[in-house]
C-alpha cells in the first residue's frame, strides 16, 4: 500500500525571540493508505499544533510535510486551499454544524462549495449516511439529534469528499462513551469499506484502542508507537494504558 | 487617566460596530441642525416684509415638527446604544474579572459615550452648518427671494436646540447603560455572548399558503385604491390601507418561506454554491423580523411617498401659481348686501380709484374694466354619473375681450345665436367634463334669446389675479344681453409700467382696504390681489410643504435604515459562528463573502422592493388627488427623492456590509482549536 502521508523533521516555534514556545521538536512518521492512526500524548504536547501542520492551517518551521506525493510545505497560499478543498476531511472536537440546516444540507454543504453537480450529491449524502448509520436523521436539524450522531454527521461531512486523509481533533471529547463507540465504530468501518486514511489526536485509551497504530508525543516528538497488528482488543488496550503511564503518568487522561 | 485611555482605546478598535451609532447620530444631528437653522437664514436673503413673515412661519412649523423628529431621533439613539452595549457585555465580564469595579467600567462607558457623542456632535454639526449655507440658497429660491451678497450663516439658537436635543438622548443612554453594567450579575455578562437565540425551524407548506393571501390583500388594496379614485377614497380610505398594511405583514411572514420552498423544488439551483445556506440564513433572519421588516417597509414607503410627492406638488403649485397671476393687479369691487343683488348695477371702478393716492395713473401703465353679471341660467356637468348644476359668471363679450387683449391675448368671436365657455381650470377632469357639455349642443336661454354652445367656444383663461384657483365658469355671452342686467362684481385689472417695486408699493398703498361707496351711497366691499402677493403665499406654501416633506421623508428613512442594519448587525455575532464554520470546512472567502453580500442584499432589499410597489401606487393616487386642481409632474422630483433615498440607503446598506463583514472575519479563523 502506497504512503499517503510522511513527515519529515517537522518542527514548529511559535511566538517571538523573548519567549519562544517549541510546539514541534522534529517529527517524523508515515502513514499508509486506508490506515487508523492514533496520536496521544499529554495535554500541552503537540498534538493540535502537528494536525495543523499537517492540514496547512499552520506553517511549519522546519522539516517537510508530503501528502499524497505533494510537499505542502513548498506550496503557496492559493494552491494550498485549493489543497485543502480537495484531499483533506476534518472532524472537529466540538461538531461544528450549522443550526440552521437539516443533517442532509450539512453533509450537502461539503459537495456544493466544491461546486459538484446535484445529482451526484444527492447519491453521495445518501450512501455515506448509510455507511455512518445515520439516514434515518437526514431530514432532523442538528437540535433535534444527539451528540453522537451530530459527531457522525460531521464525520460524514468529512468524509463525502473522498479525501485522501481524514483528520480529526479529538472527535470522542464531546460524547459520552455509547456515543463514543457508535462512533468509532463507524470509523472503523469506513476504513474497512471505503478504504479511508485516518489521523485521530485522542485522550482517550478507548478510542486509541480503535486504530491500527498510535504515535505517542511527549514534549514535541515522537515519543513511542504501537502497531495493533493480531493483538487482542484487550491486550492491545493494556499495552496503550501502559505506554500512557510511562508516558508521565498523567493517569487523569485516561478514562 | 486610564479609564479615559481605556475608552478612547475601545473606540477606536470597535470603529466598525460604532459605524452605525456614528451614522445615525451624525446624520440626525445634520438634519435636525440643518432644519432648524432655517430662521437664521433670513441674513443672506433679500425679502419683503411677506416673504420674511412667511419664513418665520415656516421655522415655527419645523419647530413644531421637531419636537416629534428629537423623539425619533431619540430613540434611534438608545437603539443604536442599547446594540452596541448588548455585544459588549462579555467585554464588561472581563473588565469585572480582572478586578475593575462597577464604577470604574460605568467611568469607562461615560468616557465613551462622551468622546462618541462629541465626535459625531461635530461631525453632524460641521455637515450640519454646511448644508445650511446650501439651504438658504435653495429657501431664497423656494420663497422667490433674492440673494445678497453671501454670508456665513450660522444659528445660535438651533446650535443650542441640537446640543439640547442630543444631549439629553447621550444622557439617558449613558444612564442606561451605567444601569445595565451596575445591575448585571459577572455570569449574565461573561456569558452574554454564548446566549444564542434559540434556532426555529422553519415552517412548513403553509407558507405558500400565506404567501399566497399576501399577494392577494395587496392586490386588491391596489386595486381600490386605483380604480376608485381619490374621491371614494376620503370616506374608506381606511379599507385599502389596512388590507395593505396586512397583506404586507403576511408578505414577510411568509416571504422566506415561500422562496425556500420554491428553490428547493429546483435542486440544481438549492445545491449549489451556499445557496442554501443562504436561503436558511434569510429565512431564519425574516423568520424572526418579520414584524420590523413590516415597519421598515412602511416607512420606507412613507418616506418615499412624501419626498417625491412633496417635492412635486410644491412644484405643481408653482407653475400653476404663475398662471393665477395674469395681471400685476386686480382690484374688486362688490356689494356686500344680499339684498342689494338684484338691483345693484355696478360702479365706475376706474373713476372710483383715480381719487386714491397718487391716482391710477401713476402706477397703472394699462388698465382694463371688467363685470361679471348675474343671468337667470345654469349649466350642467356631470361628474362621474352625478350631476352638478354649476351658476355661472355672465360676462360681456367686450369685456372678456379686453381682459384677454390686457394678458396680450387674440380676442374671440361669438355669433349673435352663441356663447363661450371659459373654465379656469385646465386640468384634464374638468375639461372633459366641460367638453362633454359643450358637444352635447347645451343651449339656455337669456333675455328671450337661445344661445347654443359647441366645443370650439371653450377657453380657459385665467381672468383675475387671486391667490386661490377655485373652480369657475364664465359664460361669454353678446354684449347687448346682459344690458340692465344686475351686476355681480366689478374688476379693474391693473398692469404696472414695468416689475418693480414702487409700483407695487403705489397700488398697494393706494387701493388696499379700499372701499368705495356705491351709487345710493351703499358701502361696498373692495378687494386688492396682486401678482407679487399671490406669488408671496404660494411661495410660503410651497416652501412649507417641501420642507416638512424632506424633512418627515429623511427621518423616516433614518429610521428604516437605521432599524434594519442594528437588526442585520446584532446578528452578525451568530453568523460568524457560522461563516467561520464554512470556512473551516473549506468554502472559499470569495464565496462566504458572496453569500453574505446577498444575505444582506436581500434583507435591505425585500423591504424597499415592496415599499417601491407600494409608493408607485401611492403616487399615482396622490397625484389623482393633485390633478384635480393641478398637474403634477413627479418625475423630476421622484428623481430626486430616488436620489436622497438611495444616497442613505446605501450608506446603511454599505455600512452593514462592511460591519458584518468584519465581525464574521474575525472569529472565522479555520483550523483545530484546543476548546
Ligand atoms: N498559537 C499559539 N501561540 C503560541 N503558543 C502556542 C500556540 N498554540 C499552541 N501553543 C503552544 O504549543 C504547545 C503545544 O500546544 P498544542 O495545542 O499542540 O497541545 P495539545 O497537545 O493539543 O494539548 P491538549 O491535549 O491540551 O489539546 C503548548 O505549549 C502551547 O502552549
Ligand atoms: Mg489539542
Amino acid at each position: 500500500m502506497s504512503i499517503i502521508l510522511k513527515t519529515m523533521n517537522v518542527e514548529k516555534y511559535y511566538g517571538n525571540k523573548g519567549n519562544l514556545t517549541r510546539a514541534l521538536a522534529g517529527v517524523s512518521f508515515d502513514v499508509r493508505e486506508g490506515e487508523y492512526v492514533g496520536v496521544m500524548g499529554a495535554s500541552g504536547s503537540g498534538k493540535t499544533t502537528l494536525l495543523n501542520c499537517i492540514s496547512t492551517i499552520d506553517t511549519v518551521s522546519a522539516g517537510h510535510i508530503i501528502i499524497g506525493g505533494e510537499d505542502i510545505t513548498e506550496m503557496g497560499h492559493k494552491s494550498l486551499a485549493g489543497f485543502r478543498r480537495e484531499k483533506l476531511g476534518f472532524i472537529f472536537q466540538d461538531f461544528n454544524l450549522l443550526d440552521t440546516l437539516t443533517v442532509y444540507e450539512n453533509i450537502a454543504l461539503a459537495l456544493t462549495i466544491r461546486k459538484r453537480p446535484a445529482r451526484e450529491i444527492d447519491r453521495r449524502v445518501k450512501e455515506v449516511a448509510d455507511i455512518l448509520d445515520i439516514s434515518d436523521t437526514l431530514r432532523k436539524y442538528p437540535y433535534q439529534i444527539s451528540g453522537g450522531q451530530k459527531q457522525r454527521v460531521a464525520g460524514a461531512r468529512a468524509l463525502i469528499t473522498d479525501p485522501t486523509l481524514i483528520l480529526a481533533d479529538e472527535p470522542t471529547g464531546a460524547l459520552d462513551s455509547k456515543s463514543a463507540k457508535a462512533l468509532l465504530e463507524s470509523f472503523r468501518r469506513l476504513v474497512r469499506e471505503k478504504n479511508a486514511t485516518i489521523l485521530m489526536v485522542t485522550h482517550d485509551a478507548f478510542a486509541a484502542g480503535h486504530c491500527d497504530r498510535i504515535l505517542f508525543i511527549r514534549d514535541g516528538k515522537l515519543f513511542h508507537q504501537l502497531t495493533r497488528g493480531n493483538d487482542s482488543g484487550k491486550l492491545f488496550f493494556d499495552k496503550i494504558i501502559e505506554v500512557i503511564s510511562l508516558l508521565g503518568g498523567d493517569t487523569n487522561d485516561v478514562r | 487617566m486610564m479609564s479615559v485611555k481605556l475608552a478612547f482605546r475601545n473606540v477606536r478598535k470597535c470603529m466598525r460596530d460604532y459605524t452605525i451609532y456614528f451614522l445615525t447620530l451624525t446624520l440626525g444631528v445634520c438634519i435636525f441642525y440643518a432644519f432648524n437653522s432655517i430662521d437664521s437664514q433670513q441674513a443672506v436673503m433679500e425679502m419683503s416684509s411677506g416673504q420674511s413673515s412667511a419664513l418665520r412661519m415656516l421655522a415655527r412649523i419645523i419647530g413644531t415638527f421637531s419636537v416629534f423628529v428629537s423623539f425619533i431621533l431619540a430613540f434611534l439613539i438608545l437603539y443604536a446604544n442599547g446594540f452596541l452595549i448588548k455585544r459588549r457585555k462579555k467585554e464588561f465580564g472581563l473588565y469585572m474579572i480582572m478586578g475593575m469595579g462597577k464604577w470604574m467600567t460605568s467611568r469607562i462607558l461615560m468616557w465613551e459615550a462622551l468622546l462618541v457623542g462629541a465626535l459625531s456632535l461635530i461631525m453632524g454639526l460641521a455637515l450640519g452648518i454646511f448644508m445650511s449655507q446650501g439651504m438658504a440658497v435653495v429657501t431664497a429660491k423656494l420663497l422667490g427671494a433674492g440673494l445678497g451678497s453671501f454670508r456665513f450663516i450660522f444659528s445660535s439658537q438651533a446650535l443650542i436646540k441640537t446640543l439640547g436635543c442630543f444631549g439629553l438622548a447621550f444622557a439617558l443612554s449613558l444612564i442606561f447603560n451605567i444601569a445595565v453594567v451596575q445591575k448585571q450579575k459577572l455570569i449574565d455578562l461573561l456569558y452574554a455572548a454564548k446566549k444564542n437565540e434559540y434556532f426555529k425551524a422553519p415552517r412548513p407548506a403553509i407558507s405558500v399558503l400565506i404567501f399566497t393571501a399576501a399577494l392577494c390583500c395587496l392586490g386588491l388594496a391596489y386595486k381600490i385604491v386605483l380604480s376608485d379614485g381619490f374621491i371614494m377614497l376620503l370616506n374608506t380610505i381606511y379599507i385599502p390601507v389596512a388590507l395593505g398594511a396586512v397583506g404586507t405583514f403576511l408578505f414577510f411572514f411568509s416571504l422566506s418561506g415561500f422562496f425556500l420552498r420554491l428553490l428547493q423544488q429546483s435542486r440544481g439551483l438549492y445545491l449549489k454554491n451556499l445557496n442554501m445556506f443562504v436561503l436558511r440564513q434569510i429565512n431564519g433572519k425574516i423568520n424572526t423580523a418579520y414584524v420590523s421588516m413590516t415597519l421598515v417597509c412602511l416607512m420606507l414607503f412613507i418616506s418615499i411617498c412624501t419626498l417625491s410627492s412633496g417635492m412635486g406638488l410644491a412644484e405643481a403649485l408653482t407653475t400653476e401659481m404663475r398662471e393665477n397671476a395674469p395681471f400685476d393687479a386686480t382690484f374688486s369691487v362688490r356689494t356686500e348686501y344680499e339684498a342689494a343683488s338684484d338691483t345693484y348695477s355696478g360702479i365706475d371702478t376706474a373713476a372710483a380709484v383715480s381719487g386714491r393716492g397718487a391716482g391710477l395713473s401713476a402706477f397703472a401703465a394699462e388698465y382694463v374694466a371688467a363685470r361679471y353679471y348675474v343671468a337667470d341660467a345654469t349649466i350642467t356637468l356631470y361628474f362621474d354619473g352625478s350631476e352638478t348644476i354649476v351658476p355661472p359668471n355672465f360676462m360681456k363679450l367686450s369685456d372678456y375681450n379686453a381682459v384677454l387683449a390686457l394678458q396680450g391675448l387674440e380676442p374671440i368671436a361669438l355669433g349673435p345665436d352663441e356663447y363661450a365657455l371659459n373654465c379656469n381650470m385646465n386640468t384634464r377632469e374638468w375639461q372633459d367634463m366641460l367638453r362633454d357639455y359643450a358637444s352635447s349642443g347645451a343651449e339656455f336661454e337669456i333675455a328671450g334669446r337661445r344661445l347654443v354652445t359647441d366645443p370650439s367656444k371653450l377657453f380657459t383663461r385665467t381672468l383675475e389675479v387671486s391667490p386661490n384657483k377655485e373652480f369657475a365658469v364664465a359664460a361669454v355671452v353678446p354684449d347687448e344681453l346682459l344690458a340692465g342686467a344686475p351686476v355681480k362684481k366689478d374688476f379693474l385689472h391693473i398692469n404696472y409700467p414695468e416689475e418693480g417695486g414702487e409700483y407695487e408699493s403705489m397700488c398697494v398703498s393706494a387701493l388696499i382696504g379700499f372701499e368705495p361707496v356705491g351709487p345710493d351711497g351703499v358701502q361696498l366691499d373692495g378687494g386688492l390681489e396682486t401678482r407679487v402677493r399671490v406669488l408671496e403665499y404660494t411661495h410660503s406654501a410651497t416652501t412649507t410643504i417641501a420642507y416638512i416633506a424632506i424633512y418627515l421623508g429623511v427621518v423616516s428613512l433614518l429610521l428604516a435604515a437605521t432599524v434594519l442594519a442594528i437588526g442585520q448587525l446584532s446578528e452578525a455575532g451568530d453568523n460568524a459562528e457560522r461563516y467561520g464554520l464554512l470556512r473551516r470546512i473549506g468554502a472559499e472567502d470569495s464565496m462566504i463573502n458572496a453569500a453574505l453580500f446577498t444575505q444582506i442584499l436581500v434583507c435591505f432589499g425585500a423591504p424597499a422592493l415592496l415599499a417601491l410597489v407600494h409608493a408607485a401606487v401611492g403616487i399615482r393616487v396622490a397625484s389623482g388627488v393633485v390633478s384635480a386642481f393641478a398637474e403634477m409632474n413627479i418625475f423630476g422630483s421622484s428623481f430626486i427623492a430616488a436620489l436622497v433615498i438611495v444616497a442613505i440607503y446605501g450608506a446603511y446598506f454599505l455600512a452593514t456590509y462592511f460591519g458584518s463583514k468584519s465581525i464574521v472575519s474575525i472569529s472565522a479563523r479555520g483550523g483545530f482549536r484546543n476548546e
